[in-house]
């Protein structure tokens, strides 16, 4: 092959110098990356190998679906919670359980809390070192650092001289230790960082106070929860009761645990709003040039929706983050999307690590058949347990290629926005005009790696928001007298129907993410989970199709072939979760049982 | 060594010896006033140990009131402890009595398996058992299916709960008590875990209740059928006999 | 030039005077006796951060995620100024040969001076290529990265015990990293994931004492791990007075009764939730409702649902509880005794009759 044309648009040719990025660092779990580069350092090739599998979805088979929400939880540490959550959902939808107001209410604030904290620290501890550079600030001027940080935030307390003084101060001492801890090995001489010193110090500092801040914002969910990462959630409603007044109110949801949900909702508006906000558009506008990794964005961008308003309605009404399909980038029509119709959503094998009785055909995943098959095509260079360069043109990754009728899509905060922007949403619209404006730019510039981390951010200061509406309505429906948190009418298995299944969705902050349970005689019979990271970085399909990261990357101009930062940008953009991309298998190569759709 | 004991009743009237016209054995003295003892006081701590130990696996129903106003559980956990402990204690006397006591009372700890004999009363009080042998045979102490009941489900099983009862109860008083170190200390880690322990510990109670049921069972029905008298051995100490002939085991005893 | 200890605290303001009383104590701490108090100031004036090489392998970087989330002390603090964290694939700057060029050179470089934290664990089956660095099985990184420790430490239940991936049927056969390292102390710190303050209390214990924490028999530091949650639980009170929550968001649930009918393993589960708490100590499970699941505890996927109190058997192909099968079983015993009683009884008449 030289160069081909996928079906979805994008042309690849493998005849350039291949660059191996393996492994690909600040992300969730294990990722390799190969790219093909021709003369002139711009990318025409990308291969995204998923590069560990856990087999989760097996190990819940014949367990207590009341059990599923822990071992699905397990699945991401990172986006911890939203797992647990999709699966509660989809053993409530199976066994028709509704849910009382209250116990909507804390998951959506545990949802938008999780949202918050995992946009801020994947922006400043997984993205901003592929932009910002923190040996450039230490020629910085800390007179001028503070008068850049009050130009953009004005409102930021921590904005002194002396205060940028004492964090380069820092900085200089752990540099010329000699010992650069993470920041070791890193491309600090490679010219694609364009911040100037000035704007570098400013944001490390800010990578350190977002590191130390950042611990405040999930004890919502430890008060709600227990613990934080992996709080406890419940097949019904939530663990947590409310007992506001009554004897033993100290131990349950009571004034002061409100008041401190409050604290932390309040400072984490502030601080996104004050830090992470004006970080973004200071750092974009920098860099507002560099308008590549588009990829899939401004095709085919998919949303299941989340954050419901009203209990147990999951209708797009209901959703307060939009839900639909955009295809072939018309953003004058978006489609409804159907997770339980078996020819919207599909999971394809012929480039995975896994075996099909017919791998022309994708399977919807209440069908879901998984039986690990872990074979190198004929160019590969290297050894089976050596792998050099991996040859694409067999299968390639642990990863499964999902496909929305046959489509490839990007999932993810830009994917909510673009469809926002689309229904016309107004918050979404609002907030993007705003950006838009302020960095004078096009709409067109949002589809890009850009484009990905500023909905990132824009979604974060929407959920920060959301948190407080949400509080207010927690306790509006307590002062109105309801304190209900559980429903435990169908709690006990002997009540339930002896055969069921169901499925259930949200938005993990990476993109859309649903389960598919069956459950027989009170015990999972099958489990299937199609994540963010199945949709972003799947590889191929039969047709060709390339997948989201594969398609961001292409067309890239690179500085240095030899040191990835503009590879590491475009795939930070996406946050990508590899643990989340595991799969089921029957234990011995059986066909998992048929599953009929309804 | 003897030990004789104050509570050893005389024996009654010296028997003629055998030839005396009728061929029944003269009673004998079995069962010596410890062991007596220790029988009642060790089935009293296990039914203690069996109610207890269920109700701390699944609790009664929740009583009202603060919480100062009770302690349910405490007293149920003393129970259990408590008779554990007294269990513990009769378990390690009447091991010390199998040693320095008559030769009856080492019997359930060291069956005589090396003997042909022995297998083939055990043989033939199997199938009195399943109605293919219609009489018994006679015994001084314990007829051959009852002595491997004794061992095995009964010493064995005891054991079993001793060790994994101190070794959960070492988990209460904690790290540096001769509980822990001693038991839990390395009977949890064979288990994996505590919750394993408590698991397997939970099972073989159920195993040590089924012992009772065969053991009671197999008391009353031999005492009614068989040839010699059982409840009123355990009572007073002295077998005898309800048919002419010597007893299988005449020469061990 | 690296910059040592001493370095450190004099840069966070702590004066001479007062390095000097530290070390005294620590030396007195450590039952070296006050002669020895100068050469324990020389040996932290002089001595550089010890580097740390972090690895991942099958996980769901939670361990990572709980680690950032220290109240006391910040991760910043102990990144910045306590370790140098040269190696952690979470959130280094630099990716593929550069990162992998810093293993190499910590572990030549640094021989028998720098700490393994292993988050995760390595996967057996398929040649190891269930977990792939570099192109390579995780297992080899993590045997390469071990070969030069001074220590390891074991973070979470995954490295600790083998945790979720680990459950049966363990389709990757993942294995707990004492299975594969064996030649080097190994400090397990278990959890899903463990308490956030645990992990920086270990740390900094071994860099405060220099020396690893004393450990219980199955590797766990004795200074968390030695009691239950059950033993320091607020609501033990409830338990003793036979108090419970008998259904979820019933009235003893908002009054705050012990959650041991509602499957609650903090009665067999060895941490420190219930004293050090969560995220700076704002709460833990049990406070906010919900039942401990044992997540520090050796095989607790296995155990049965969460919610039983009495847990399955599995050993003997049979899923039931121990209940459950002692019932079946005495049920059995108690029909098949008085089925035998009454033929013995039927025979007993017969024979009686035959004699007349």
């Amino acid at each position: 092959m030289a160069t081909i044309s996928t079906p979805n648009g994008f042309t690849l040719d493998n005849s350039g110098k291949r660059v191996v990025v393996d492994p690909v660092t600040r992300i969730e779990g294990h990722m390799r990356c190969e790219v093909n580069v021709d003369d002139d350092n711009v990318i025409r090739n990308a291969v995204s190998t998923g590069t560990m599998w856990r087999g989760l979805e097996v190990i819940l088979k014949g367990r207590d679906p009341r059990d599923a929400w822990a071992f699905t939880q397990r699945i991401c540490g990172v986006c911890t919670g939203t797992h647990a959550l999709t699966s509660v959902r989809a053993v409530e939808d199976a066994l028709k359980i509704d849910i009382p107001e209250n116990a909507n209410i804390i998951r959506n604030i545990m949802q938008l809390t999780l949202q918050t904290h995992d946009h801020l620290v994947h922006f400043y501890h997984l993205h901003a070192l592929d932009w910002v550079n923190p040996v450039s600030a230490l020629k910085a001027d800390p007179v001028a650092t503070s008068e850049l940080q009050k130009k953009v935030s004005p409102h930021h307390p921590k904005s002194s001289p002396g205060y940028f003084r004492d964090v380069q101060n820092r900085l200089k001492k752990f540099v010329e230790s000699g010992q650069l801890g993470p920041f070791k090995n890193g491309y600090w001489s490679n010219p694609a960082y364009l911040l100037p010193p000035e704007a570098n110090l400013m944001a490390v500092t800010h990578y350190l106070e977002a590191l130390d801040f950042q611990t405040h914002i999930m004890r919502i969910r430890t008060i709600f929860g227990g613990k934080d990462p992996h709080p406890n959630w419940l097949v019904g409603g939530v663990p947590s009761v409310i007992n506001i007044e009554g004897p033993g109110a100290s131990t349950s949801i009571n004034m002061e645990r409100l008041n401190m949900v409050r604290s932390i909702i309040n400072q984490s508006i502030e601080f996104v709003e004050n830090v992470y906000i004006p970080d973004l558009l200071a750092v974009a506008q920098f860099y507002k040039g560099w308008l590549y990794g588009g990829g899939l964005s401004s095709k085919n961008v998919l949303s299941y929706g989340d954050i419901p308003d009203r209990a147990n309605d999951y209708s797009a009404e209901s959703l307060l983050q939009p839900r639909g399909a955009i295809i072939n980038g018309n953003l004058k029509e978006v489609f409804p999307v159907d997770l339980r119709d078996p020819n919207e959503i599909q999971e394809f094998v012929p480039h995975s690590w896994y075996a099909y009785a017919d791998e022309k055909k994708g399977l919807h995943p209440w069908d879901g058949v998984t039986e690990p098959n872990f074979k190198l095509g004929p160019n590969l260079v290297g050894t089976r347990t050596n792998i050099k360069e991996i040859d694409e043109s067999a299968k390639y990754s642990w990863i499964k290629a999902p496909r929305w009728k046959g489509h490839a899509m990007e999932v993810g905060p830009l994917a909510r926005y673009v469809i926002g922007y689309a229904k016309g949403d107004k918050e979404i619209t609002e907030q993007l005009t705003l950006v838009l404006k302020t960095l004078d730019v096009p709409v067109s510039a949002l589809f890009s790696t850009l484009g990905r981390t500023a909905a990132r951010g824009l979604e974060c200061q929407w959920a920060a928001r959301k948190m407080s509406y949400f509080l207010d309505k927690l306790i509006a429906n307590v002062k109105a007298g309801d304190t209900a948190t559980a429903n435990t009418a169908s709690w006990d298995p002997s009540t339930w129907p002896a055969e069921v299944k169901g499925v259930g969705f949200t938005e993990a902050p990476r993109g859309a993410l649903g389960h598919w349970i069956k459950i027989k005689n009170g015990k999972i019979e099958n489990y299937q989970c199609v994540v963010p990271t199945t949709w972003n970085g799947s590889p191929r399909d039969n047709e060709g199709n390339i997948g989201a990261f594969e398609a961001a990357l292409l067309n890239t101009k690179v500085e240095r072939a030899e040191e990835p930062v503009e590879i590491l940008r475009t795939l930070h953009s996406f946050d990508p979760c590899l643990a989340c991309s595991t799969h089921v298998m029957s234990e011995d190569g059986r066909e998992l049982a048929e599953v009929t759709v309804r | 060594m003897v030990i004789a004991t104050d509570f050893d009743p005389p024996p009654p009237t010296a028997p003629k010896p055998n030839g005396n016209g009728n061929g029944f054995q003269p009673a004998i003295y079995v069962y010596e006033f410890p062991v007596r003892i220790w029988h009642f006081v060790n089935a009293f701590a296990i039914a203690a140990l069996l109610v207890s130990g269920y109700f701390i696996g699944s609790p009664p129903p929740t009583l009202s009131g603060e919480a100062s106003d009770h302690f349910l559980m405490g007293y149920i956990r003393f129970t259990h402890f408590a008779a554990g402990y007294i269990l513990i204690i009769g378990m390690a006397a009447r091991t010390y009595w199998a040693f320095v006591g008559n030769k009856h009372a080492l019997e359930i700890f060291a069956p005589p398996i090396l003997t042909a004999k022995f297998w083939d009363n055990t043989w033939h009080e199997f199938k009195r058992y399943v109605f293919l042998e219609k009489e018994g045979r006679k015994y001084v102490c314990h007829n051959p299916i009852a002595v491997l009941t004794m061992h095995f489900m009964f010493l064995w099983g005891i054991t079993f709960m001793i060790f994994t009862g101190l070794a959960l109860y070492g988990e209460g008083t904690g790290m540096g008590t001769w509980q822990h170190t001693l038991f839990t200390s390395w009977i949890i880690p064979i288990f994996g875990n505590s919750q394993n322990l408590h698991t397997f510990h939970h099972l073989a109670a159920w195993s040590i209740l089924i012992f009772v049921m065969i053991h009671v069972y197999g008391a009353v029905r031999d005492e009614l059928l068989g040839h010699q008298s059982i409840f009123s051995t355990i009572v007073s100490g002295y077998r005898t006999f309800k048919s002419p002939g010597k007893p299988e085991d005449m020469d061990r005893a | 030039m690296d910059e040592t200890f001493y370095d450190v605290l004099r840069r966070q303001g702590v004066s001479r005077r007062s390095f000097m009383k530290f070390c005294s104590l620590t030396a007195a701490a450590l039952g070296l006796g006050p002669q020895l108090a100068p050469t324990l100031a020389h040996a932290l004036e002089t001595k550089p951060r010890i580097p740390v090489l972090w690895l991942h392998g099958l996980e769901c970087t939670c361990c990572s995620e709980a680690f950032i989330r220290s109240a006391h002390p910040l991760a910043s603090d102990v990144i910045l100024s306590m370790l140098s964290l040269d190696y952690d694939d979470t959130i280094m700057a630099s990716a593929g040969h550069q990162a992998e060029a810093i293993v190499e050179e910590i572990v030549t470089k640094h021989k028998g001076n720098y700490i393994l934290a292993v988050e995760g664990n390595p996967p057996l089956n398929e040649d190891g290529m269930y977990c792939i660095i570099g192109g390579k099985p995780f297992v080899e990184q993590l045997k390469y990265a071990a070969s030069n420790a001074k220590a390891v430490i074991s973070w979470g239940s995954c490295a600790s015990w083998g945790c979720v991936q680990a459950a049966k049927p363990n389709p990757t056969q993942a294995v707990p990293v004492h299975k594969v390292i064996h030649d080097k102390p190994i400090i397990r710190v278990p959890g899903c994931p463990p308490i956030p303050e645990v992990m920086t209390a270990v740390i900094t214990y071994i860099l405060t004492f220099e020396r690893i924490p004393e450990l219980d028999r199955q590797g766990r530091p004795k200074m968390f791990y030695s009691q239950r949650i059950h033993d320091k639980c607020y609501r033990r009170p409830h338990f003793d007075a036979g108090q419970f929550v008998e259904a979820w968001d019933d009235e003893n649930a908002r009054k705050g009764y012990c959650l041991y009918k509602m499957g609650c393993k903090g009665p067999t589960t060895y941490n420190s939730c219930s004293t050090t708490r969560w995220n700076g100590g704002v709460s833990f499970p049990i406070q906010a409702g919900h039942g401990c699941i044992g997540c520090s505890e050796d095989g607790f996927w296995d155990n049965g649902s969460f919610y039983d109190r009495l847990t399955n058997i599995k050993q003997f192909g049979v899923e039931e509880n121990a209940d459950v099968i002692g019932a079946t079983a005495a049920g059995v015993v108690g029909a098949a005794i008085a089925a035998h009683a009454a033929v013995s009884a039927i025979k007993n008449a017969r024979s009686k009759g035959d004699n007349e």
